[in-house]
């Protein structure tokens, strides 16, 4: 393996890494966003407890769709070299 | 030649005898390669037909779950009268659940006997495949095989014990079943509104003129996107899991190598290594829960979009 070689692996490992902590940063943001709501929610109007959470899950799961989405994408940078 | 190249190629040997943990990991998660299957049948049309791990989890998952909850409707229906015990209503929980908590809220009672056995299949089916990756059968079976009984490498058994993974943390698996997915929203569409009228339903009447050449390709790129993200969605789940506890565990043997010394690994294993691969392993019993429920779920959102087009 060159310098070259070695230099633009060492690159791509860290702009993985990099797009690993920032898709982790949005998903934490809004998931810790999502819990806020929620929990404000739930806290003024205790009866709407089942409704609320009902309402809540597919946006989790749609943030949590793309945030896996990003990690693949990191995962297939370091895979397809 | 170089001294020091010629070190670096006495090391080679020993080098190879490292204990690799992407190679562990890898080798776990991925699917037996094709040269080695676990059954070798011949190709036809260009495809091979060989049975790999994977495959055969997903015949295990398949014909376990059709023999045992057929056998268990049969007995409930012959004793038509009696009330559901034990693990009927287990199953009658799940087909409740399914319907009720799923199908009906997001597709509508007009519908949902349409398209509840389909959601159900598809719960239970990945359910059992999820749930068929937290046992360790053919671990235990390869330890057996280790210590008691040496199966060889070419028998059935010697090349199984290499299986035992979650079949839908492959991705072709969960594209099959995101293609069901894909196939029963454009099916609920037509059967509702006429095929055509689905298809013109994708996009909203009455904007402006100069919006459509932007609007129409965006709104089929989103109808690809969506089973894109359920692939994606399940079998990075599934893998991950997998992942988190194979380089959890693999600190044991990636410390004892780096300090010479096996109390180094031992010790990192019970402070850390163990908690740490236990916790996940009971975080894994929720992902498997969730991730068939998820799937569920967003198909049946999917459905009730198609369906409901309120444009």
């Amino acid at each position: 393996m060159g310098e070259a070689a070695g230099t633009a692996a060492v690159w791509q490992y860290a702009g993985a890494a990099i797009g690993m902590g920032l898709a982790v940063i949005g998903a934490g943001i809004g998931i810790g966003k999502l819990a806020a709501g929620v929990a404000d929610g739930v806290a003024r109007q205790p009866s709407a407890h089942s409704q609320i959470s009902a309402a809540t899950n597919l946006p989790l799961f749609l943030l949590e769709g793309v945030a896996i989405l990003a990690l693949v994408f990191c995962l297939l940078i370091v895979l397809l070299k | 030649m170089n001294p020091v190249f010629v070190i670096a190629q006495e090391h080679v040997p020993a080098a190879t005898d490292a204990f690799n943990a992407g190679e562990l990991i890898m080798g776990h998660v991925s699917n037996s390669s094709l040269a080695h299957p676990l059954i070798h049948l011949p190709t036809m049309m260009g495809i091979d037909f060989s049975v790999t791990k994977h495959v055969f989890m997903i015949w295990l998952v398949a014909a376990s779950l059709f023999v045992g909850l057929t056998a268990l409707v049969r007995r409930a229906i012959r004793q038509p009268a009696s009330i559901p015990g034990g693990s009927m209503n287990v199953l009658e929980l799940v087909v409740e659940f399914v319907r009720d908590g799923i199908v009906i809220p997001s597709i509508g009672p007009k519908w949902a006997p349409t398209w509840t056995p389909l959601l159900l299949t598809v719960f239970v089916f990945i359910l059992g495949s999820n749930l068929i990756g937290l046992f360790p059968i053919f671990d235990v079976l390869g330890l057996l095989s280790h210590y008691v009984f040496h199966f060889s490498d070419q028998s059935f058994l010697g090349k199984v014990i290499h299986g035992g993974t979650t079949p839908t943390g492959n991705f072709n698996v969960t594209a099959a079943l995101a293609v069901v997915t894909f196939g029963a929203i454009i099916l609920a569409g037509s059967m509702a509104h006429g095929f055509v009228q689905h298809w013109k339903n994708l996009v909203p009447k009455g904007m402006p003129a100069a919006i459509y050449p932007l609007l129409i390709p965006l709104e089929i790129m989103g109808m690809l996107v969506r089973p894109f993200a359920l692939t994606m969605r399940l079998a990075a789940n599934m893998t991950g899991g997998h992942i988190a506890i194979l380089a959890i565990l693999s600190l044991v043997f990636v410390l004892t190598e780096m300090m010479h010394t096996a109390v180094a690994g031992v010790g990192i294993g019970l402070v850390f290594s163990m908690p740490l691969a236990v916790a996940i392993s009971a975080l894994e019993i929720i992902v498997v829960l969730v991730q068939a429920y998820v799937f569920t779920l967003l198909s049946a959102v999917f459905i009730g979009m198609a369906i409901h087009a309120h444009h």
